[in-house]
């Protein structure tokens, strides 16, 4: 997956920083570049600076939570796959987020061979898209 | 009560469901009995398989995070809370004691669950040998690193004790000090006075208290035992700092105070200036700057008996200025090594290359015209040492060796390259004084860039195969082990590659780099015991032990699931400069819970401690109320009154089974009244399909060696104390059945055995669960009966889970023939079985008894081979 020049650029969002301390090895290992937040605010000022090929986001945060982080990534950078993890998956929330464009949700605590597999699909469409 | 049988509706139709007699005026049917019984039973394996969720989420494969560690206890003091009820419900009342019991756990559990720095009420002293890394809050760092080493690596560390955090506590209270300490420390932080200032006032504090007569009296204990243990009448000891924090993640190397050579008549001055030292400038500051709460300091102390070594020294498993060189770096000298942490003596120097068998190369040896000795009236000095020692290596070859070994079984089970103090007593004996993580200079950012491109042109040898049972990275020469006897020869480091799995890898575990196995679960008891040692581990390739060669290099990414050739020291140093995942607060604060919730302690029913206030963990409880359903139920409906709509007896059997049946409705012949009833007058499908099986010829004799029948019997009915329990106590075998029907519950030996099923015309009713747990033998041999049952059950259509010696087997929906025919079946691998565990001695007689067991079924009963395909698949 790691044939392309350029890296894929991941962004990872969760106010719990166990899941971004256990993602961010594992993807780098893969070949992906890694930024990871504890706080939405930050995220979102870094994401507007620079945006992500994918943000991996929690939805049940402080301040603006999840589902705002996600409508303000996809306004801004509609070719941005979002991947949403959530300890707290109802449906309500599960179809909200896939109305808004969220490429999967994953309810925690999921595998690493999960998310790695969903992340690569998800860079499979991105280079869909660009193939077109 | 009331609110357990609220829903009567729901009763109703589960009544109906299992075709329970029309109900009369009974003030309590059999029909709530039986019900509140089968719901208690739903609870216990709820609450069993939640607690092994939890235990899985350890093995490093998932992602959790604190919130599910909240919640998954939450469920679990939840269902707990309403087995307890449910329990009590079967038998009225009788064991409310369990709430109080309860009640202790599950504040204890929510203790750790507020997350702050809690000191834990523990003794205020605590001997090495029951100290392990999980208790550094209680024992600090530096104790729980040395009891880890200690009780898991199995290496020499000095006789102590730890003073814990608890006597800290009771310290600083007794003396009203937390207050006074705030109040400095919030001064210095408000920079309203220096650090010198805020040092000198606290420790003057500090070292100006008494020793509460509690902890006074405790510690004089701990020394009283440490001398009767070591025989020393006047001991000597090494008091040592071990504060919070102190040699893991972080470094206060040096920062806190040691005090060598301590005589017990000064210990609780030495205590006092030691815990004082926590109020170090330096300290102080390294902890402003590393952004520590100062609520976070806590000081617990360790308590060593001196030894005079001939030589000490520190090991480094880098060298931290050339980590990429895969060498130890070891420096030493004559008597006692805290020059050589100080820097006050030049001590000789050493390579070792980190590869068996360790190539040797002396750095430098230093002239070493003096070395630091114990004094014999206490403290140290400094004393000549003899010409002819001067200018020699104070190592010998073999020393270093065996310094290597240790040293990397070390940072393998630490995960981290390590900085380990050492020494050899006068009677040549490695002693680990001290380990912590070494800080080398691997520039991450690099590695983490180059990484990928490595791995990807790296040659897989395979990838994606089989499970991964513990997580990590090895690198090494591979060792095929083809017998046990392989195990003795075993090099250090190498990693291992079997057929099969089997518990009796611990043997060499401690050598182990990693695992690779053709066959085998990541459940079983080998998986833990990788898990607990922390060696990557990889099971149920099918192909390792045909691509791998013995003494060929490869690298075990137990992460990613890959097995290279060669070895890629990259990503072994990448792995090695990461936090290890394991030491993340999450990881540590989940196994400091499982440790209330997961062990079993009650084991036998007829011992002392199988009552309420016996049981210490939430699966104790589960398993007293399990035993207690059981036994309550056969009382209520066999032994005592019961409801005149049942009918209850003992069945008489060709096969001793002591098994008491209660019909519920049509589950025997109509004529059926007395207490001894025949196999042909059970009415009930499933019972009756069951039976048959049990006693189908050669089912219940399949023994490959002679045994004395009788107390082959004796043991599989009449239990462990049958000379002198009543069958009342023993023999908790029950049926619950009724035409379509059957539940059964069975204690064989140790074992537990369930059994639901439902058997109708129509087969989108039917199913058959089986439960399958326990056993008297050591866990190797159980955990292999069970993955025979899983591998019987499977095989015949079955959906199966294993989990250590837990199995759980499901099938639905098939027709009513089809689904009498795996019930018939059920009833010969009972018999088969139930005993099988003492037989178990190797991986490889799983798939032995696997197959005498199918020719056994085929010569039975099935001469159309095709009766075992189902179309519904």
């Amino acid at each position: 997956m790691m044939s392309t020049n350029q890296s894929t650029r991941i962004l990872v969002l969760d106010d719990e920083p166990i899941v971004c301390k256990r993602l961010q090895p594992v993807l780098e290992k893969k070949g992906y570049v890694v930024e990871t937040f504890f706080e939405s605010e930050t995220a979102l000022k870094r994401f507007l600076e620079n945006p992500f090929d994918i943000v991996i986001t929690d939805l049940k945060m402080k301040g603006m939570d999840g589902m705002q982080f996600l409508t303000e990534v996809k306004q801004h950078s509609p070719a941005t796959e979002v991947i949403v993890i959530t300890g707290f998956a109802t449906m309500e929330t599960a179809k909200e987020s896939f109305r808004k464009g969220v490429f999967d949700f994953l309810a925690k605590p999921f595998k690493l061979g999960e998310i790695q597999e969903v992340i690569e699909k998800a860079e499979m469409k991105r280079k869909q898209a660009i193939d077109k | 009560m009331k609110r357990f049988f609220k829903n009567s509706r729901l009763l109703s139709i589960a009544a109906a469901r299992m075709g329970f007699r029309k109900q009369t005026e009974q003030p309590v049917s059999f029909a709530l009995v039986f019900e509140t019984f089968q719901k208690t039973l739903t609870l216990n394996n709820r609450i069993l398989a939640l607690i092994a969720g939890m235990g899985d989420k350890l093995g490093g494969d998932y992602v959790f995070d604190n919130q599910y560690i909240q919640s998954e206890c939450a469920e679990a003091a939840l269902l707990t809370h309403e087995l307890i009820v449910s329990l009590n419900t079967l038998a009225p009342q009788k064991y409310l004691s369990l709430f109080d019991t309860f009640q202790t756990i599950s504040d204890a559990i929510k203790e750790e669950l507020a997350g702050r720095p809690v000191i834990p009420k523990t003794d205020a002293v605590m001997p090495y040998s029951r100290i392990t890394r999980d208790l550094e809050n209680v024992a600090g760092a530096k104790n729980a690193n040395l009891g880890e080493i200690r009780n898991m690596l199995g290496l020499t560390v000095p006789e102590g004790f730890a003073i814990t955090s608890q006597a800290f506590d009771a310290y600083m209270s007794g003396n009203h000090l937390w207050e006074k300490v705030a109040a400095i420390t919030r001064a210095w932080q408000n920079e309203e006075i220096p650090s010198e200032q805020a040092s000198q006032e606290i420790q003057a504090l500090i070292s100006g208290g008494d020793l509460p007569g509690s902890l006074k009296k405790a510690i004089f204990h701990a020394v009283d035992r440490l001398s009767r243990k070591t025989g020393e009448t006047k001991l000597f000891l090494a008091i040592r700092s071990s504060a919070w924090g102190e040699d893991s993640g972080h470094s206060f190397a040096g920062q806190y105070l040691s005090i060598l050579n301590t005589p017990v008549e000064n210990l609780t001055r030495a205590y006092k200036d030691v815990l004082a030292s926590a109020y170090d400038p330096s300290a102080m500051e390294y902890r402003r700057h590393k952004g520590f709460s100062e609520s976070e300091v806590v000081m617990a102390v360790g308590c060593q008996c001196m030894i005079s070594p001939r030589v000490s020294g520190v090991l480094y498993t880098f060298d931290p200025q050339a980590p990429e060189r895969d060498v130890m770096l070891i420096t030493s000298l004559w008597g006692l090594g805290a020059p050589i942490v100080d820097g006050r003596m030049a001590a000789d120097q050493y390579r070792v290359n980190r590869q068996f068998p360790h190539e040797q190369a002396i750095v430098s040896i230093a002239h070493k015209k003096e070395k630091l000795t114990p004094r014999a009236e206490g403290g140290t000095e400094l004393s000549p040492v003899p010409e002819e020692d001067r200018s020699i290596a104070s190592l010998t070859p073999k020393q270093l060796q065996l310094l290597a070994q240790s040293g990397l079984m070390i940072e393998r089970h630490f995960k981290k390259p390590s900085d380990i103090e050492f020494a050899f007593d006068q009677n040549e004996n490695l002693v680990i004084l001290q380990a912590r993580p070494l800080n080398i200079k691997m520039d991450r950012s690099q590695m983490v860039k180059k990484l990928p491109a490595i791995l990807e042109t790296a040659p897989v040898l395979f990838s994606k195969k089989g499970f991964i049972a513990q997580g990590g990275i090895a690198i090494g020469k591979v060792f095929m082990i083809h017998r046990d006897e392989d195990l003795d020869e075993f090099p250090p480091g190498a990693i291992l590659v079997a057929k099969f799995t089997s518990p009796r890898f611990a043997k060499a575990i401690r050598k182990v780099a990693g695992i690779i196995t053709d066959v085998g679960s990541e459940t079983g008891h080998m998986a833990t015991i990788a898990r607990e040692f922390r060696v990557p581990t990889i099971v149920n390739t099918e192909i390792a032990t045909q691509v791998l060669k013995s003494g060929q290099e490869i690298t075990l990414d137990a992460e990613e699931n890959i097995v290279y050739d060669g070895m890629i020291r990259e990503l072994r140093n990448y792995h090695l400069t990461e936090n290890p995942i394991e030491e993340a607060f999450e990881y540590r604060l989940l196994r400091r819970i499982l440790k209330k919730i997961a062990p079993l302690n009650l084991i036998d029913p007829s011992a002392t401690n199988f009552v309420p206030s016996g049981c210490r963990t939430i699966h104790d409880i589960t398993r007293f109320v399990h035993e207690k359903a059981v036994e309550e139920l056969i009382n209520q409906q066999y032994y005592h009154h019961h409801d005149p709509n049942t009918v209850s007896g003992k069945l008489k059997l060709s096969v001793p089974l002591d098994l008491v049946l209660i019909d519920i409705a049509d589950g025997l012949a109509p004529d059926v009244k007395s207490a001894a009833i025949l196999p042909e007058q059970i009415a009930s499908i499933p019972m009756r399909a069951f039976l048959e099986g049990l006693v189908m010829p050669g089912a219940w004799s399949n023994e490959p060696m002679s045994v004395d029948l009788g107390s082959f019997m004796s043991s599989m009915t009449r239990t462990f104390s049958a000379g002198m329990a009543t069958p009342k106590e023993i023999g908790q075998n029950l049926a619950v059945i009724s035409k379509p029907f059957a539940h059964i519950s069975l204690r064989l030996g140790y074992h537990f055995n369930m059994i639901d099923a439902y058997i109708t015309d129509n087969s989108n009713d039917n199913y058959v669960y089986f439960r399958f747990m326990g056993g008297v033998t050591d866990p190797a041999k159980r955990s292999r009966r069970a993955q025979f049952l899983a591998e019987v059950l499977s095989k015949n259509d079955f959906r199966v889970e294993v989990q250590g010696d837990l199995v759980v087997a499901r099938i639905k929906k098939l027709t009513s023939a089809r689904m009498t025919q795996k019930i018939y079946l059920l009833g010969v691998l009972v018999a088969f079985s139930r005993q099988l565990d003492v037989q178990m001695l190797s991986d490889q007689h799983i798939a032995f008894y696997a197959e005498n067991f199918h020719r056994l079924i085929d010569s039975n009963l099935n001469p159309n081979k095709n009766e075992g395909n189902y179309d519904e698949h």
